[in-house]
């Protein structure tokens, strides 16, 4: 029943985007400036469809419809409620269908919001924008159906992968598909652009509201991505350099250029294709990050489901839209002969983009160079953090020297800035305070410190100033402060974070330097959805001789049936206890990782600021329409 | 200008000066764990992990350097081991390509400000 309603429903919201690239290509010949009704009609039936089809696999999971296989292959009656929510998009077809119905929204809110006057270039965006939608629904209808029917109806289902069953992996796909899907609407409205002509800085105010918000979400997505590793893989970090991680970063550094270079585009003083480059390259990444996550080339743990067949469709459509894309490009692009000065804003932001594409390029390279040197060669290597922090961590310090700078200068003057004034002799002064307290001996991470440091003084110091003149550029000052504290206390973490490995029998005690590490006893547990052996340990911290209870816990999930260790963490204002436990087979030992890391509350700080600066960015724009 | 080149270099170089750090705990984090998805060594669970913990406390304690292990472990197991691909024949591509494009995209700021900088003088 259901599943017919969810194909019907989508197959008319199908339909509807092959009706609206019609009547929009009608559209483009008749030099009305108005959009008219029926397209505004079209464009909300869609939407309404879109959502409907949603709302048919969200219903087919809160009630438990086994009749879909989908529903059958990734739910369980048991599940709380909660879970059997987000359980809708806690697999490849359910997150395929809510990746379109973004799409369809964001394409929906772009028609009524739009504020620019040119016709033909909204209507464009609108025909792009139509076209990948309709190439989504084909790709949900042919390959990826989830609401195809299973026959006969299974009594239960076979539930969700418990490390998916959490709260901060529920609301992750969202937040990172509406970063990934906003990219969208520039991408579309770049072409758009391209072909109507459409001047410099009517398309940078079009673009802009977007770029903000993709931003924003993607930084919030990749933010509670790393909070639920943390926490949930137990393995004792945050960021991996996960192939399937890096698909999420990538995108950021372009939307970061494009956040960025927009804001010279606005002000009429160039980079209008490379903005336009941008907007392409941007949602073109997006599509290669989702290729590369669900075809399942690359060896990740987040790879949960795969199937080649997908890849090669996805592979198909990301080769259609980058030829068409660039040529596009070359038929349209403008030639451009404008001048940017030295030490002027604009030269920064050229240099922040010379930045952002390098790492892009650096995180490119790490994770595809393996999966071609497999193909190529049949050689087999693995790229991880070593790579990375080698190759980047030197680059963060020009990087944190620039953004203190680069923001002071003006437009079009060419004006160098005196680098020696009280600010940097501050910075340098607290700076040595803390390496004294410190004693770190590595001169990388001390550069990195110093910069970090400086970055962080001189934003607060240009907002008391701005202050003064009545003219702050909050969501800048946010975003860089959280940027300098952000890298700051990643280093003052990396330099702390202290690790014990060690194997354990139960009512034994491990004493390491500052520590006293009792494994008490064990208990069993059990709920509706697993049993689980809880370790009992006491943690007696030798100087301040106070003591912390953790409970690290096996997890034993019998829908589907899988194993979990889940870390026991005690988080403080200043510093987290982390604690896990793995039984080692067929003896009665078990292994131990006790770690302490400073500053995680911090970190996860930090990343909040600088999205909110994102957010500021979005609602300044409002302010001067 | 050659206080800078200077510095640059003493920079970079101090990218391989991991002082300080665990050598046991910092040879474990650079190893994958085979039979995992992406976990390294240091991160896993899995029996697996156990015995290549044993075998590298082994070593050291046989008095192997970090560098004896890391080749000790890729003959048995191949590169696919280190996380830290090393530096050879089908691997300079990935190591330097970085640089490279990071060059190149100087380059063409330099000549997107080069008609404003004669203009300047």
């Amino acid at each position: 029943m259901l599943s017919n309603f969810g194909v019907i429903f989508s197959s008319i919201a199908l339909i509807t985007s092959f009706i609206l690239i019609y009547f929009s290509f009608l559209e483009l010949k008749i030099s009305d400036s108005k959009i008219p009704k029926k397209i505004y009609n079209f464009s909300l039936a869609q939407l309404i469809f879109s959502l409907l089809s949603f709302l048919i696999l969200l219903i087919g999971y809160v009630f438990s419809d086994f009749s879909m296989i989908n529903v059958y292959e990734n739910s369980h009656t048991t599940k709380p409620l909660f879970y059997k929510i987000s359980g809708t998009w806690g697999n490849h077809e359910g997150s395929l269908l809510l990746w379109t119905n973004i799409l369809v929204i964001f394409s929906f809110l772009f028609l009524i919001l739009t504020k620019n006057k040119n016709k033909n270039f909204k209507i464009l965006t609108l025909i792009f924008q139509n076209f990948l939608i309709a190439t989504f629904f084909i790709f949900l209808l042919t390959n990826s159906n989830p609401f195809s029917p299973i026959f006969p109806i299974p009594n239960e289902g076979m539930g969700l992968n418990p490390i998916l069953q959490d709260p901060a992996l529920a609301v992750h796909p969202p937040l990172l598909y509406v970063g990934f899907v906003g990219s969208s609407i520039y991408f579309s409205a770049a072409l758009a652009a391209l072909i109507s002509k459409v001047e410099a800085k009517s398309l940078a105010t079009t673009i802009k509201p977007w770029v903000s918000v993709s931003w924003f979400f993607q930084t919030l997505g990749i933010l509670v991505g790393s909070i639920w590793a943390y926490y949930e893989l137990g393995w004792g970090g945050y960021w991996f350099w996960d192939p399937v991680e890096n698909s999420s970063l990538m995108p950021w550094f372009l939307m970061t250029a494009l956040l960025h270079s927009v804001l010279v585009l606005e002000r009429r003083i160039g980079l209008y294709s490379w903005v336009i480059i941008l907007s392409i390259l941007t949602f073109t990444m997006t599509v290669i990050g989702t290729f590369l996550v669900r075809s399942g080339i690359l060896n990740s743990v987040h790879t949960f489901a795969n199937d080649p067949s997908r890849g090669l469709f996805i592979l198909t459509f990301l080769t259609l839209m980058v030829f068409s894309s660039v040529f596009i490009f070359f038929k349209y692009a403008p030639s451009e002969k404008k001048t940017y000065r030295i030490f002027s804003k604009e030269f920064f932001i050229l240099i922040n983009n010379w930045f952002m594409v390098f790492f892009l390029a650096v995180v490119l390279i790490g994770t595809l160079y393996p999966v071609f040197l497999d193909t190529l060669v049949g050689e087999k290597i693995s790229v991880g953090p070593p790579y990375y922090n080698f190759i980047l961590a030197p680059f963060l310090i020009p990087l944190l020297f620039l953004m203190t700078s680069g923001p002071r200068h003006k437009w079009v003057v060419s004006e160098l800035k005196k680098i020696f004034n009280v600010i940097l002799f501050l910075s340098i002064f607290l700076f040595l305070i803390i390496f004294f307290i410190i004693q770190e001996n590595n001169f990388l991470i001390g550069l990195i410190l110093l910069f970090s440091i400086y970055l962080v003084v001189q934003t607060i110091f240009d907002f008391y100033e701005n202050f003064k003149n009545k003219s702050v550029n909050f969501s800048r000052i946010i975003s860089h402060l959280g940027f300098g504290l952000l890298i700051f206390f990643i280093s003052i973490n990396h330099i702390f974070s202290t690790e014990n490995n060690f194997n354990i029998r139960t009512g034994e005690e491990k004493d390491t330097k500052d520590y006293i590490i009792k494994f008490e006893k064990l208990t069993t547990m059990s709920t509706t959805n697993y049993k689980s052996i809880v370790g009992n340990f006491k943690i007696i911290n030798k100087k301040k001789l106070n003591t912390k209870n953790l409970k690290p816990e096996i997890r034993f999930y019998n829908q589907p049936q899988t194993i979990t260790y889940e870390a026991s963490i005690r988080s403080n204002f200043f510093s987290d206890t982390y604690l896990t436990m793995s039984n080692i087979s067929d003896t009665d030992v078990f292994n131990i990782k006790f770690e302490k890391k400073p500053f995680m509350n911090f970190i996860w700080f930090s990343v909040l600021l600088i999205s909110f600066g994102g957010l500021l960015n979005f609602f300044s724009r409002k302010k001067q329409i | 200008m050659k206080k800078i080149f200077f510095l640059l270099i003493i920079i970079f170089m101090s990218t391989k000066l991991f002082a300080n750090e665990d050598v046991n705990n910092k040879i474990l984090k650079n190893l994958r764990c085979l039979v995992c998805q992406g976990q390294t060594i240091s991160e896993s669970n899995s029996d697996f992990a156990q015995i290549i913990r044993e075998v590298v406390n082994d070593k050291i304690q046989e008095g192997l350097t970090e560098k004896e292990i890391y080749k000790f472990l890729s003959e048995k197991y191949g590169d696919w081991i280190l996380f830290n691909p090393p530096f050879k024949k089908n691997n300079y591509l990935l190591w330097l390509l970085p640089y490279l494009l990071f060059i190149f995209g100087g380059i063409i700021i330099y000549l997107m400000i080069k008609k404003g900088l004669i203009g300047k003088k």
